[in-house]
């Protein structure tokens, strides 16, 4: 039960000059920022921008070194964090072991019984997952590790919302995971809490979506708010700039020129599907290729990279070595204890050893080599923990590249990467292609196939259709993905 | 992973559920099929006094594999139950008997020492494996400390307690091993700190997001561990009739073992009160079944070695053709 | 072990520390040459630090590994290397008997682990109960000596310099080097840290498990058969070496969590406990006492040492953490940076 705030009563949240320094990086460098009650506000930018940062020091995880924050007009945070402020994570919030309603509970604790808990719980996990998104298949007893991602991504948002006194709620990239309708409930939700007084934080990369929902965006770089922005009179162009400018990012649409690949170019992926109405189909790429894996987020994209990575059932024909470049890089990614240099040449090092031991001459030449072309902040010593997401992305998939390796898969590895990081990577893949490497790169993003020569859109497991350059585009991506939902609706 | 497969939703069950609970069904099954054989080869066991014979030294194995399940379902494992037990019967065949007082406040000690473990886990980052390792000693030396030899003698409310014949012919072992494994299970299941020990054991992170305290949760599930470890090692004093630091270190593989077959991961997370129970008794049984059989108690522990390499072997292949 | 990553001593120092302070208190207590303390020391510590070093790879390559067999497969390796050097009259073949037998053994390890995809814990324990049961028909009725050559070798040590342990001090120069400058100790370590991104890396989860399992079989099944030769063949002799071994491990700085092996830190481990060891003999404390301390001071390094977490977020309770907070006060006397910009579009 909110009350209504009107904006005459002064701002919910104020932030001064915050500053939040980790060892040599200067995450937040004085960010000044308000908002008030009943307002929606969007935040985009870089990784390395501060985003992170600041959304956990307003949600209390983390204090600020030099400023201040004063939300509600506390300006020091108990250890559950200031009253009313709650955040959506991206990821990590949620037990996969326990119930959706114990999740929930726990997560609650202070606004339900303390004895007798379980049916509250599971009436009001029932009721808020009903109201933010209706028709959803979630019941409060399944157990949350047998949920889809997007099903988590739900329960993660109702979660966040389930408490007597919410003020402010920060949503943290909260439709990475979200698809179609999904994402449009969740908005007509947020207008609805918008509505009852309710500021909302969206940080998100989706700047179409940000600008449909919100009534400011700001945009940090650098650890700093550079630019705030009525929502009514800007376009994603405008929020760019912003960020950073020269990135051409209009350039590719159109997607890559289409190459003649024949009997030129040998085939080197194939890899047996079958399409929607159940005939054989291989995907197959020449040498040289960008071949996409497209469609709606697991829907057996990673299962095609998965099978072309183990590659031992006979029936997958990859002719040569393999890299792999993994999308969560805490987790599959880097070596935390090791420096850069470490990092990125380890995939390589078997090929730069002369009969198992290492040459350290070698080693550095190729460090420095991809070091200075993708543009690592931080350079060859430093410790890859102390770099930003984006630039650890980098080192991971210069380390993929960096390998022998002729063919290289791509598991989604730009989810949550800034644009310009990711331009120059777009860049990278290219110009490897030319070389003669094998492409192979599964993305949930859509716009980010139309650097690929060929697509295949992938429905349950199958291929829903194969587009080629020109050809792939948003709309017919989508089109494609949702050819067979009627008639699968689940 | 993402996709469910519809063999699993049976239509109404809570998605997930079958996974869980099925391996504590199978080692129910195994445990019965045991009891019939041993029941076959010596009829004489299905009499309260035959079921209280084979089902007495089984208790404190019971009750020490709900302090293990505790632990794993934190993510953690307790090699040192073994000697904690040995320990425990030290104390109450000593101070329990002569100045019940100290031996109380000895065993609060106890669970307090084990809370204090929890915290150096917790704090410091250590692998329970490697600190439980440590603290075994500790039990072990104090143990020894307190009877060099084995000795001491029960006090005589244990003896009795082990003597009651509970109505309805119910031998008393299976009186305590149930009530034991309820009361684990309702704290586990059904109170907000068993859900924070299953949190702790799934994702800190969100347990920590939730707002609780990971170093208390850490240290009331170590302490709770203490707690059934006290238990266990009070009953087994009842049943080897006084104390000896050495009298089970075999328990830390048996428990752990017992876990498995009930369906508990290493990973944490999952509480499984109740299939643990099975196992115990299944691996406690165990010894019974190859008495009867004239195999040499040397085998046992190869045998139970074998058991959990197959349980383990044959839930491979089951997730791998329900996943 | 607790400084800061940048300005921290070498992890191995620690261990050499507490041994030299443990020898100083001998020479205290018992006022006997010190030398000969030493040398008694450097002649016993070999054998705990060649089941070190195989432990210390094994929990190299990650967290939850660990490899609890080595106190059996020892005592068996004593047992099996007397038996086959009885038997064919060559303690080469003895030894290398028991070698293969360690070997053998870990491999049902590595089967456990790789295949039925047991826990080390689990797969190592139950390979310990194997172990176990058969040193246990071994040693009925068992009749053997060692070869004298071996006994008078293991003994050797002139000018007080026990010839066993140069030996044991070029092995772990070896495998020192092998850790850093060939590719299978990277992609060890690298399997340690983390072990999805190192197989994403291309590095084979089963060939580095099988590597350091199957090494910590020999190592401890060959020092078995050597400490078999320099005392006497037994069932008990390896139980002391299991938390022993572990124990060495954590006190020499090698992280519990997995990515980082520190060999000579194995040293100044195995030196410690065992002048520990003769200190407490001397000073007359019971097993019971022993056991104690022995528990405690593997709970006291753990707690100065700590595990290392796998992940850490950006900065959070890394040395870094104390740096910042150091900077904070520079932050606080600098004027604060830019001020956010409105910008307002017109229409």
């Amino acid at each position: 039960m909110s009350e209504m705030i009107s904006i005459e009563d002064g701002p919910l949240l104020r932030v001064r000059n915050a500053v939040k320094v980790y060892g040599p990086t200067r995450a937040l460098s004085g960010v000044t920022l308000t908002v008030h009650a009943g307002e929606v506000l969007g935040i985009v930018g870089h990784n390395g921008a501060g985003k992170s940062t600041l959304m956990r020091v307003l949600s209390g995880l983390e204090t600020i070194d030099a400023g201040s924050v004063e939300i509600g007009g506390i300006t020091t945070p108990p250890r559950t964090g200031y009253p009313g402020v709650r955040m959506a994570y991206q990821e990590g919030s949620l037990a996969l072991e326990l119930s959706v309603s114990e999740n929930i509970y726990l997560s609650s604790t202070a606004w339900m019984p303390r004895w007798r808990w379980r049916g509250v719980a599971a009436r009001q996990t029932a009721t808020r997952l009903q109201e933010i998104f209706p028709r959803n298949a979630i019941k409060p007893s399944d157990y949350v590790d047998d949920l889809p991602i997007a099903d988590r991504q739900r329960v993660e948002i109702a979660r966040a919302t389930i408490t007597n006194d919410l003020r402010l709620l920060i949503l943290d990239e909260p439709t990475e995971s979200l698809s179609g309708s999904a994402v449009d409930q969740l908005y007509d939700y947020v207008r609805k809490l918008r509505a009852r007084g309710v500021a909302i934080i969206l940080v998100s990369h989706r700047l179409r979506e940000i600008l449909s929902v919100s009534d400011r965006v700001a945009v940090m770089k650098d650890g700093d708010i550079v630019s705030v922005h009525d929502a009514a009179d800007s376009t994603e162009r405008d929020l760019f700039m912003a960020m950073g400018g020269e990135v051409a990012v209009s350039g590719t649409r159109g997607g890559a020129a289409r190459r003649d690949m024949d009997g030129a170019h040998p085939v080197a992926v194939r890899i047996p599907m079958m399409t929607l109405d159940g005939e054989p189909a291989d995907i197959f790429a020449h040498k040289g290729e960008v071949i996409g894996l497209a469609g709606i987020a697991g829907q057996g994209q990673e299962e095609v990279l998965s099978r072309l990575w183990r590659a031992n059932r006979g029936d997958v024909d990859v002719g040569a070595d393999l890299a792999y470049v993994p999308g969560d890089r805490q987790r599959s990614g880097i070596l935390p204890l090791w420096d850069v240099a470490a990092n990125l040449s380890i995939t390589a090092l078997p090929s730069l050893a002369r009969r198992g031991i290492r040459q350290f001459d070698k080693e550095h030449e190729l460090v420095t080599r991809w070091v200075d072309m993708l543009k690592v902040r931080g350079g060859a010593r430093a410790a890859i923990t102390a770099l930003s997401g984006g630039n650890q992305q980098k080192v991971i998939v210069a380390r993929a590249f960096a390998s022998e390796a002729a063919v290289i898969l791509l598991d989604d590895p730009f989810r949550g990467v800034d644009v310009h990081t990711k331009a120059s990577l777009y860049q990278l893949i290219r110009s490897e292609a030319a070389n003669g490497r094998t492409i192979v790169w599964y993305s949930s993003e859509n716009s980010e196939m139309q650097h690929c020569d060929r697509a295949y859109v992938l429905r349950a497991s199958r291929i829903a259709g194969e587009l080629h350059g020109a050809e792939i585009t948003d709309e017919r991506i989508i089109s494609l993905s949702f050819a067979e939902s009627r008639e699968t609706a689940a | 992973m993402n996709a469910t497969s519809p063999a699993l939703t049976m239509g109404g069950l809570p998605k997930g559920s079958a996974r869980r609970i099925l391996p504590g069904l199978l080692t129910l099954l195994a445990m019965m099929l045991i009891l019939i054989v041993c029941g076959t080869i010596q009829p004489r066991i299905w009499s309260q006094g035959g079921m209280t014979l084979i089902m007495s030294p089984i208790v404190a194995l019971a009750i020490a594999t709900m302090a293990q399940m505790v632990l794993m379902s934190i993510g953690d494992i307790d090699l040192s139950i073994g000697f904690f037990v040995g320990m425990v019967t030290t104390i109450v065949a000593t101070f329990m008997r002569e100045t019940p007082l100290m031996g109380v406040l000895a065993l609060a000690a106890c669970v307090l020492a084990y809370a204090m473990i929890g915290a150096l886990v917790q704090l410091r980052e250590v692998p329970s494996l490697i600190a439980t390792l440590g603290a075994s000693f500790i039990w072990l030396g104090v143990g020894l400390f307190i009877l060099p030899v084995p000795g001491g003698l029960a006090p005589d409310w244990l003896f009795q307690y082990a003597m009651w014949r509970p109505p309805f012919s119910i031998p008393v072992p299976i009186v305590t091993m149930v009530f034991a494994t309820a009361i684990t299970w309702l704290f586990m299941q059904r109170t907000r700190l068993g859900a924070r020990f299953r949190s702790l054991g799934s994702n800190p992170t969100a347990l920590a997001r939730t707002g609780a305290s990971l170093l208390l949760t850490r240290m009331l599930a170590y302490a709770t561990t203490g707690f059934l470890g006290v238990l266990a090692g009070v009953t087994l004093t009842a049943e080897i009739g006084g104390g000896d630091v050495n009298a089970v270190p075999g328990y830390t593989l048996t428990t752990i073992a017992a876990v498995i077959l009930g369906g508990g991961m290493f990973t944490g997370g999952r509480s499984v009160a109740w299939g643990a129970l099975f196992g115990a008794v299944t691996l406690g049984l165990m010894t019974v079944l190859l008495t009867l059989l004239n195999l040499s108690s040397n085998l046992q522990p190869a045998v139970q070695g074998s058991i959990v390499i197959a349980v383990l072997a044959g839930r491979l292949v089951v997730e791998r053709l329900t996943r | 072990m607790k400084g800061l990553s940048e300005i921290s001593p070498p992890p191995w120092l620690w261990s050499f520390l507490a041994a030299i302070i443990v020898l100083l208190l001998t020479f205290l207590v018992s006022g006997v040459g010190g030398s000969q303390t030493v040398t008694l020391a450097f002649t016993i510590a070999p054998y705990l630090v060649l089941v070190g070093l195989g432990q210390m790879l094994v929990m190299s390559a990650g967290p939850g590994n660990i490899d609890v067999s080595v106190a059996k497969v020892f005592s068996l390796g004593g047992l099996l290397s007397i038996a086959i050097g009885e038997m064919t009259g060559s303690w080469v073949l003895g030894i290398a008997g028991a070698m293969l037998a360690g070997l053998a053994l870990s491999a049902i390890s590595v089967v456990a682990i790789l295949y039925v995809r047991i826990p080390p814990i689990v797969a190592t324990l139950a390979t310990s109960l194997i172990t176990s049961a058969i040193s246990l028909t071994l040693a009925k009725g068992f009749q053997g000596f060692a070869d004298p050559a071996v006994k008078s070798f293991l003994n050797w040590a002139p000018f007080g310099v026990p010839a066993f342990a140069v030996l044991v001090v070029i092995f772990t120069v070896f495998v020192s080097w092998l850790l850093k400058r060939t590719v299978w100790g990277v992609q060890t370590l690298a399997f340690g840290q983390a072990r999805r991104a190192a197989e994403y890396a291309g590095i084979s989860a089963p060939r580095t498990l099988a590597v350091v399992y199957l090494t910590s079989g020999v190592l401890a099944a060959l020092a078995g058969a050597l400490r078999a030769a320099f005392s006497a063949p037994n069932v008990e002799l390896g139980n002391d070496y299991l938390l022993d071994s572990i124990a060495v491990v954590v006190i020499g700085g090698t992280l519990i969590s997995g990515g980082r092996a520190v060999p000579w830190g194995v040293w100044g481990g195995a030196l410690f406990f065992i002048l520990l060891d003769g200190l407490l003999n001397l000073i007359g404390w019971s097993y019971a006492g022993q056991s104690m301390l022995k528990g405690l001071l593997v709970l006291a390094v753990l707690f100065l040492a700590g595990g290392s977490p796998i992940l850490r977020r950006r900065g959070a309770r890394s040395p870094a953490s104390w740096i910042s907070r150091a900077m904070r006060f520079r932050a606080q006397e600098r004027p604060s940076a830019q001020t956010s910009r409105h910008r307002r579009r017109a229409p």
